[in-house]
């Protein structure tokens, strides 16, 4: 579409300007022997119609763009329009002058006006080169915009595939292994397998809905770690155990999903697992002025040198956060005398 | 006539966690040629239970505490057989299946175990053993870094040497022996092997049957008959060869 004909305000202040052009040409002809009325006679619609055809040089321009044209062709292409398009004109405004002098008011009309014909040709030359120019200015600024607009819907998608790839998948080995759980139980206690189908069912449904959604309550996602961690105490038995401190009122709050279940999932695959004896999990919520902060501790095996996935889990989780709260939140971690603490601080948004 | 009817194979459990246990006792315990000698619910028991009971077949798990199933093949691999069981590891089952180690994927079915049993009888009556070593460094491939620690068996004791405490190592007849806290640790295993397993950066040959641990290295002298030796901080002395002492004064 054309960049001028495309907006009303942008023709009116085209058209305009063609205005001024007229009248200011107007004004170099009648310092002869034309009269103002005869002037402005000729030129007004001569203008118009010369304004309608400089709005041509749009197609010079495309067919011609400049990032992928050879100088000589920009300025060869270019000046022959210009020259075309003054001659077309120069014609039409000779037929014009010649229908104009049959009025008995222009009667001396076209023997003044050859005189002119010189200067109009070549202002009809600049001005179509001048039209061009603005329309290589405007394809210039047209081509930016789409290059931004292109650059920034790429970053969107960028962004909301790498989301989609952040947000954290159910542990094939959590899986594999809870269905051993469940084939072990199946034999020495059906009841019992049923309960774990049924936990392991909900925490896989739960996981599906919450990862659609861009933030979930807090309370949503405690309850997704709380199945997590139930269906981690059946195969770890006494050596899982879990400690919860949680403000009642912190559970508005909003949050990415599946923020905690990461970090809870890592305390007991690179801690709990890795001791003989298991221990306990710590988990503390608490809101205050309107923030919230969250500390999930586990023992570790001081021995043991710390495990390269755990990096991975962490960073996702670290770049969610960032993602809806910016500089706004925080995670640290902290590692000492066989304990590891990570510790999240981020602003509580609730709904009302 | 009476036909001898096959030995039962004598078969240890380790996993540690209860349930996966228990899946095998049920399994196993269904057939009449087995018999379950140990259930271990770590790597140090079930050297321990290879050591003194000297079972046929382990059913080892690949992920536990301290010591994990490679850590324990590493140990015992020589003197049983083993099945491995694991839920999900891409580098533990391409180990496995390079070496054509045989292994259960959680969870399983009592025919794909009693396949397991057949085949690990088959190879018991071949004789055939592991390449321990090979498949716990493609098992290893996966991780990067160096050993952070030794393990070596002493009978059904399992020592963890950490690397910072060792000396040296030194090559003897068919084994290695680590020197560490005045102690002398020996391991069955070649000095070229424990030489790839250590940081470079922390321990360098210095002579055909030493490797040392450059921390622990005080000053180089030469003695009356122009043979190099390094002095430790102990004040013990180790012979330099010649080669060995390019690479000593290459790494300082």
């Amino acid at each position: 579409m054309h960049p001028i004909l495309a907006r009303a305000e942008r023709l009116t202040a085209y058209l305009t300007a063609w205005l001024v052009v007229a009248v200011l040409l107007a004004a170099v002809v009648t310092r002869q022997d034309l009269g103002w009325m005869e002037a402005l006679a000729i030129l007004l619609p001569m203008c118009l119609v010369y304004a309608f055809a400089c709005l041509s040089a749009w197609y010079v321009c495309r067919a011609t763009p400049l990032t992928t044209s050879s100088v000589v062709r920009v300025l060869a292409s270019s000046g022959l329009a210009a020259i075309v398009a003054s001659g077309l004109w120069l014609a039409l405004m000779r037929f014009w002058v010649s229908a104009l002098s049959l009025l008995p008011a222009f009667a001396t009309t076209g023997a003044s006006f050859t005189s002119h014909e010189p200067l109009l040709f070549a202002t009809g030359v600049l001005l179509f080169l001048l039209a061009l120019t603005v329309h290589y200015l405007l394809l210039a600024f047209e081509l930016a915009r789409e290059a931004e607009q292109r650059q920034l819907r790429m970053e969107v998608l960028a962004r909301e595939a790498e989301l989609r790839a952040l947000r954290a998948q159910v542990d094939p080995h959590f899986l594999f292994n809870s269905l051993n759980s469940i084939s072990a139980l199946t034999a020495v206690d059906p009841a019992g397998a049923r309960r774990m189908c049924v936990l392991l069912a909900d925490f896989l449904r739960d996981t599906l809905n919450v990862s659609s959604r861009s933030q979930i309550e807090l309370v949503e996602e405690l309850a997704l770690t709380d199945r997590f961690l139930g269906i981690e105490q059946v195969r770890f038995g006494d050596r899982l155990q879990v400690e919860r401190h949680v403000d009642a009122t912190a559970g508005q709050c909003r949050v990415p999903p599946l923020l905690l279940q990461p970090l809870v999932e890592n305390a007991v695959t690179h801690g709990i697992a890795g001791l003989l004896e298991g221990g306990v999990i710590r988990l503390d919520v608490s809101r205050r002025d309107g923030r919230l902060s969250i500390a999930i501790e586990n023992p570790r095996d001081a021995e043991s040198s710390p495990p390269a996935r755990r990096g991975v889990g962490l960073e996702n989780v670290r770049q969610r956060l960032m993602a809806m709260f910016g500089g706004n939140a925080r995670l640290e971690t902290r590692a000492a005398d066989g304990r590891y603490r990570v510790e999240l601080a981020l602003p509580c948004l609730t709904d009302d | 006539m009476t036909d001898t009817p096959s030995p039962r194979l004598r078969i240890a459990i380790v996993d540690d966690e209860a349930l996966a246990r228990a899946v095998l006792r049920e399994y196993l315990t269904a057939s009449s040629e087995v018999e379950i000698v140990a259930e271990c619910q770590n790597g140090f028991e079930a050297v321990k239970v290879v050591s003194e009971l000297h079972p046929d077949l382990l059913f080892l798990d690949v992920q536990m505490p301290k010591l994990d199933g490679f850590e324990v093949l590493e140990l015992v691999g020589c003197d049983v057989a083993v099945v491995f069981t694991t839920a999900y590891d891409q580098y533990a089952l391409r180990a496995f299946e390079v070496h054509a180690v045989d292994y259960l994927l959680k969870p399983f079915s009592a025919e794909r175990l009693a396949e397991a049993l057949s085949r690990a009888r088959e190879r018991l009556q071949r004789g055939e053993r592991l390449p321990t070593q090979e498949i716990v460094a493609e098992a290893r491939g996966g991780q990067s870094g160096h050993a952070g620690r030794v393990l070596v068996r002493d009978g059904s004791r399992v020592h963890v040497l950490s690397i910072e405490k060792i000396d040296y190592v030194q090559a003897q007849d068919d084994y290695v022996s680590f020197r560490c806290e005045g102690k002398d640790y020996l391991k069955d295993q070649t000095l070229a092997q424990v030489e790839a397993a250590l940081d470079p950066a922390k321990f360098v040959r210095i002579h055909r049957s030493y490797l040392l641990n450059l921390d622990r290295l005080a000053r180089v002298e030469t003695d009356e008959r122009e043979n190099r030796l390094a002095v430790l901080s102990d004040g013990r002395k180790l012979p330099v060869s010649r080669a060995g002492y390019a690479r000593l004064s290459a790494r300082l």
